[in-house]
This record gives structure tokens, sequence and C-alpha cells, in this order.
């Protein structure tokens, strides 16, 4: 709950969402779980406008709502890591888009805009639109199909509902059995009846399970980790050994069950493409569970010999990388050689530090007390027993505290999305003229062409841009670009430092 | 060491056949003599004569006079570290003894000051008039730059006092060091590389890939790139700043001494540092107001133009 992620928060409802909800949602995360009368003392907007705003904010999940005592008030309360989560829809899409194809990504997609919808509605609505984009193989049947395929993997679950209507604050609950049990969809009903709402399912919505995608990018990152760290064929046997997890252990536990290597040597037998993981086997088991890094660690003979992944470690550990590059980029290589010299030491007196990182005194202690002044090393300071006063009165002892690093850097990563955001917002501000004529002309083109306008019109209408114009189009497209994709970049550190937070 | 041979001649040519024999009854007696000892062996001598000897040789220093047991005995000392002291008067003897016992580590003037009880004024006196003989030096510490250590003119300074291969006079010579780690590292990379290359499995291009610190002393022995000789123990410790620098591990192999390897990182470079907040030294003070924020950041600006 920083000031940090506020702006951020309040910036992405802003643009997704419009100045009424962003003010109900900011106050909200100013000031924590409030009911609706204190809401609208505090930002003093008209009740029906807090009510839809609050009503759009639940819709989303990004408000969830509690009774108070006496059953009769509701209490709201803002989520805000939910709200960022919006940056992360396009990895989200993109992941399907790869796993499942081009149908399930346009099903998600919609489901991602609409946060909640029944399965028949769904499908009918992506049938509709591959429709229109000429797309001439689209069925019902494989819509539906995709659709199940999405909830039996967890990428989509039900929502919650409310079983009792007589209390004043609903309370909405779901069964265990029924977040994953596949809709009743009726094809033949949807292709008879397009238009009519009273499908079998129509109180079962679904919404998307981000908790499902976070898992698969967490694998992914430890699958490239073991890939850049070994080789493509050590990644492919992490991966093997991930798969392998989710039969005996829960997805979010900090050290998996064993895992039998039998199960994966017949598993990379079976697979064609993986001829020289299959020979050395035995050798890339060897060399991984011998590193230093200590991932995955065997844990008994039985059966071949089982292998344990130690996720937290793992999480720790690349926290620890990525705390490790920013020292090294913001400070340079000898900072960050005085920083892994803090971290192997656990606790280090400057002197020990000038010698062991063979830096010139003067230098190291610059270096040292500038790391220190950024927060990065931590002081603790030992009083020797005998002596009163003066310089030498105690020893100073640097250490790390990766927690408080962590956190410190995730603000930074805050901060900074912040200022790609304002950046970006700012520059369209500048150039709005020049873009709403871009828009302006790109909108009378098209309609001209659908009126069958000659080449020789179009042309001139192309013209009403001048060169320079066209120059600063160019040259802003770019920039957004870059904007977004570094937008995206940042958030992939967020996300791995949170799974660092989220082991701790 | 030249001129203090010299001057052991000329002290030789001057002593007489007196002295000869009475040095080398000295010589032969490392306890020391007592007067009955040199009646004794040495009967034909008046004791006149043999006052004038004793008195000379204890004022050019070649006999120590000591008490044990209300007895006075003579020692004979090697006149080759005596003669430096020729000519001086009894603070310089003490302190030159001070300082001699402090052998290649040298003493700080402090410390002299405590042992001899003089004040300072007639130490630094003392100190001077033997430097400029050349007798002792004065030898500046790395461990503190201010602090001087005063030795012997011809020792050469402990590697704790000079800071051994990496200071050139006082000064830490870290461009040395990087080149030097820099070449410790593509040796390892480049041994990485070529077992790769060679293949054999995972476990072969592993083993293959680990140095030892002797393997990278002989590398950078050939190299040449060195003017001083390196030990292996200076090796270590530059390999030591390259697993720092996290592009190499150590293991211990099953000699107990340390084998060497390179290494690739987990991560690549995270998104944050890529932009330019991520490294932004004035990142604290940046806001929504003021001289620094996002909108008119020249950092910001450069970046987006590159």
């Amino acid at each position: 709950m920083s000031v940090q992620l506020g702006k951020v928060v309040s910036f992405i409802l802003l643009e997704r969402f419009g100045p009424l909800v962003e003010r109900v949602g900011t106050y909200l995360f100013e000031y924590g779980t409030n009911p609706l009368f204190c809401i609208k003392k505090f930002t003093d907007l008209p009740i029906p406008k807090i009510k839809e705003s609050l009503a759009i904010l639940v819709k989303y999940q990004l408000v969830t709502f509690a009774p108070n005592k006496n059953d009769s008030v509701a209490n709201y309360t803002l989520h805000p890591n939910k709200v960022l989560l919006h940056l992360r829809y396009p990895k989200y899409i993109n992941m399907i888009k790869k796993k499942f194809g081009d149908e399930a990504e346009v099903i998600l997609e919609e489901i991602l805009q609409k946060s909640y919808w029944t399965a028949s509605e769904v499908i009918l609505h992506v049938y509709e639109k591959l429709k229109k984009d000429n797309k001439s193989n689209v069925t019902l049947p494989a819509l539906r199909d995709n659709f199940v395929s999405l909830v039996t993997a967890k990428y989509l679950i039900r929502v919650p509902y409310n079983e009792a209507d007589d209390k004043a604050v609903p309370s909405l609950v779901v069964q265990d059995h029924e977040l994953h049990m596949a809709p009743p969809v009726d094809i033949m009903e949807l292709s008879t009846n397009p238009q009519g709402g009273n499908y079998k399912d129509k109180d079962i919505y679904w919404t998307v399970n981000f908790d499902r995608f976070h898992q698969d990018m967490r694998d992914k990152i430890l699958v490239n980790a073991f890939t850049q760290k070994f080789d493509e064929n050590a990644g492919e046997l992490v991966k093997l050994l991930l798969r392998q997890m989710y039969i005996r252990t829960e997805p979010w536990t900090d050290v998996s069950n064993p895992i039998p290597l039998l199960e994966i040597k017949d598993l990379v037998r079976k697979q064609a493409n993986l001829k020289l993981l299959n020979s050395f086997f035995d050798q890339y088991v060897n060399v991984i569970e011998q590193d230093s890094s200590n991932l995955i660690r065997k844990s008994g003979e039985a059966s071949g010999g089982s292998f344990q992944i130690f996720l937290k470690e793992a999480f720790t550990q690349f926290a620890w990388e990525i705390v490790e590059q920013c020292v090294l980029e913001k400070f340079d290589s000898k900072a960050a050689r005085i920083f892994r010299l803090v971290k192997l030491k656990k606790y280090i007196d400057s002197d020990l530090i000038q010698q062991q990182a063979m830096i010139p005194a003067k230098e190291a202690k610059k270096l040292t007390f500038q790391l220190l002044e950024e927060n990065f090393l931590q002081i603790q300071e030992i009083k020797k027993a005998s002596t009163g006063t003066g310089p030498h009165k105690s020893f100073m002892l640097f250490h790390i505290n990766l927690e408080n690093v962590v956190r410190m850097l995730l603000e930074l990563c805050y901060k900074t999305l912040y200022n790609i955001m304002s950046r970006r917002n700012h520059e369209r501000t500048v150039n709005k003229r020049i873009i709403d004529k871009k828009q302006r002309v790109d909108t009378i083109s098209i309609s001209m062409r659908s009126q069958g306008a000659t080449e020789e019109q179009l042309a001139d209408i192309e013209d009403m841009i001048t060169p320079p114009e066209k120059e600063i189009l160019e040259k802003i497209d770019k920039m957004m670009k870059r904007l977004n994709t570094v937008e995206l970049e940042v958030d992939d550190t967020i996300f791995l430092l949170q799974m660092y937070l989220v082991y701790q | 060491m030249g001129d203090s041979s010299e001057v052991k001649t000329e002290a030789v040519e001057e002593v007489s056949a007196l002295e000869l024999r009475l040095l080398e009854l000295a010589k032969s007696n490392v306890e020391g003599i007592s007067n009955d000892d040199i009646k004794e062996q040495i009967p034909d001598i008046s004791l006149p004569e043999l006052t004038n000897v004793i008195n000379k040789f204890l004022k050019n220093g070649t006999f120590e006079l000591f008490k044990t047991k209300d007895k006075l005995y003579y020692k004979y000392k090697d006149p080759s570290k005596k003669t430096a002291v020729k000519g001086a008067d009894n603070e310089e003897k003490v302190v030159y003894k001070i300082i001699e016992e402090a052998g290649n580590k040298g003493i700080w003037i402090r410390d002299i000051r405590f042992k001899s009880n003089l004040n300072m004024t007639q130490l630094n006196k003392v100190l001077k008039s033997l430097e400029t003989k050349k007798i002792i030096k004065a030898v500046k510490s790395v461990s503190a730059s201010k602090k001087k250590v005063y030795m012997l003119y011809d020792l050469e300074p402990d590697s704790t006092v000079t800071g051994g291969a990496w200071y050139q006079d006082q000064d830490f010579e870290s461009e040395f060091v990087d080149v030097l780690s820099q070449q410790c590292q593509r040796y390892l990379s480049e041994k990485w590389e070529e077992s790769v290359k060679k293949g054999g499995g995972p476990l072969l291009i592993r083993n293959r890939s680990y140095a030892t610190a002797n393997d990278v002393h002989k590398f950078i022995s050939e190299l040449g790139i060195s003017n001083v000789p390196l030990t292996v123990a200076d090796i270590e410790s530059i390999l030591y700043t390259v697993v720092l620098d996290n592009n190499a591990e150590r293991i211990v192999a099953t000699n107990g001494s340390y084998l060497y390897k390179a290494v690739n990182r987990f991560l690549p470079s995270p998104g944050l540092v890529k932009t330019t907040c991520g490294i932004c030294p004035v990142a604290n003070r940046c806001g929504d107001m003021g001289l620094i924020n996002a909108k008119a950041c020249t950092y910001f600006t450069e970046w987006l133009n590159q």
C-alpha cells in the first residue's frame, strides 16, 4: 500500500473506466475498507454515481464487499493488485493464443472485456464476431470445445453466486466442485435460437482465473531460467519435472513433493524431439542436481531416485539476481561486486570489503556508502566492550535485508509504471492536434473507399497530411510502441518480485 | 649492503694483534665473556691495555656490555650491523635497536616513542638523522596512508605493509586488477566454450570447463601482462572477484583446493533496468511537481529519441 501504487492504480482506473470510477477507487485505496455513506461523504459525489462506479468495480472484481457486524451494510474493499493485472491482459491473451489457438484467444478476450459471462452467450458472440471477420471454418461445437477445454484447464472458473436472497448484503459462494465443472451448453438450442436469451446455463457465469495464468508464467520463468543457465535440454527436463509435479503437488507450495525419475525418463523416451536429452538423461539430472544453485534436489533413492523442486528457493534466488542486476546497472560493476560480497558473507566489515573485492580503499568506501544511502545495504553496529569513546568504539558491519530491497524495487517499478503512463499521456496531449487530424483523415479515406472512390481521390486525401506531419506521426508512433513494450517488461519484473513476496 | 661490508673491512684493518685475539675469544663465546675469562685465556696482558681495547670495542659497538649476577660480561656483536650506528649517540642507538626489533613489518613512530621514552622533538631529530645516514627508512603503510612505519634501510617491507602485488607505492592499482580479472574471466569462458564445442554430454562439458588457480596462473604468466611476479594466491584472490561478479562459480575439489568455472545467469536483465527510471540517479526526487518530473524528464526524452 504505497503512494506510488496508489498513483498507478488511479491512473489505470482513469484510463480504463473514466474519472468517476477513478475517484471512488482512489478513495477506497486511500482509506481502505469503507461503506457507501463514507464514500459519499468524502468524495462528495451523488449517490447514484457512486453506486454505479461501485457496480463497475465490483463487476470487474476490483472491489469486493462484505457485510458489517449486523449484516445490514456492505463494506467495500479495493484490491489494488487486481487493478494492476489490467496491464497484464495482453500477456494472458498471448498465452492462450499460443496454447489453444485463435478461437480460444477471442473467447478469453471477450471474457476479459466483460469480466464475466455465461458460456452460451460468449460462444454465440464469438461465433458472430468470427463470422463477420470472414473466418469460414468456425463452428459452434468447436467453439464450445474450446470453451470447455479452457474450463477444464482451469483458465476459466465459475463466478460465485448468491444462494439466499433474504439478506441485505448478499454473500456469494461457490462450491469447490462447481468451479471447474463444464457448463451445460446445448448447441442445438444456440443454433436454432441465436437471439433468445433463455439458455440452459443462463445463471452460470464464468470469469478468468488469474492464478492459473500466474502459475503458467511462473513455470515459464523457471524453464527459461534453466534454459539460460544450462541449455535447452535442461530446460525441457525442468518443464517435464514441473508437469509431473502437478500430479501430486498443490501448485503453490514452497517445495514440491518428490517426483520419481522413471516417470520423466519414460516421457522423454516417448518424445522424438528430445533425443539428446534421452541419451544424456542421467548426466543432465546429475548436472542440475549438483549445481550450486541447489534448486532441484534428490529426495530419495526409491524407484530410480525421486526429485524435489524448491520453488520458494528458486524465486528467492531470482529475486537476488534481479536486485544484483539493478545494482549493476545503477552503480556499475564494482558496486555489484561489493553487493554480492556482502550477500555471500552475510555480515562484513568495511575493511574486509576493500580487501576481498579488490577495490581501492577510497572507492570501495564510497560505493559501500552509496549503496547504504540508497538502502541497498544496511548497517549493523556492534559495540566493543572495553573502549569508551572515540571512532573505534564499535564495529560497523554491512548486511542486506533482501525483503526490504525487493519491496523498495517494487516501489521503483510502480514509480516507473506511473512515469511511463504519465509520459505517454503527456505526449498524447502535446500532439493531440496532429493525432486527431490523422484519425480524421483515416476515417475519411476508409469511408471514401467503401463508397468506391478512385485512387486519385484517395491519394488527395492522404496528401492532407504534410510530410513534416508524417514525420512527427512516425516519431510518436515509435515512442508509443517503445513505452508500451517497456511497460510490459516492467510488469515482468513486478511479477518476479511479487512472486518472491508471495513465497515469503 | 655494499657500504656496510666496506666499513667492516676498515674496522678489521685497524685492530691490533691483541684486539684480534680478544675478538676471537669473544666470538667463540656466544654467551659473552667476563673479565675472569679474559684473564684466563689471555694471561699476558696488562690491565690498562685491556681496558683501552675494551673501551674501544664498547665505543664502536663491537662489544656489548651487560650484567648478570653482579658480574660484567662482554658480548660480541656482528659489526656489519653495529657499524651502521658508528658515531651515533645513545639515543640513536636505542631507537635503532627498537626499529631493528620490528623487522620488516616496521614500527610506528608512536610505538617507538613509548618504547624509548624519548620526547617527540628529540625522537624526530634522532629519526631524521638516522634517515639521512640511510640507516633506517620510512615506509608508508597501505592500510593507512598517513601512517608511516620505520624499518632498517636494507630490509624489504612485508607484504602487509606494501599490500603485495596490487600496490604501486601506496596506490592500489585498480586498472591492473581489472585487466587481470578480465583475463581470468576470458580464460574461464574460453575453456567453457571449448568444452561445449568438444561435446560429449553435459557432465563431461561441465567437468572439462573447471579450471584450477594453477591453470589460470600459468595462463596469466604466459600472457605476460604483469611485470610483477604473481603468486597462485594472488590469482586466487583475482578469481574470487570474478566469482563475485557472478561470472564464475567456485567449488571445492576433492583435494581441498578450489575449482573455478564460468557460469551463466538464470535471468536476462530485468525490464526495470531497461527503462531510464530503473537506473535514474534522481528517481527519489521525481514527482508530479517540481523540476524533476516524468513529463519533462531529459533522460526519458533522450531515450525515446534514440
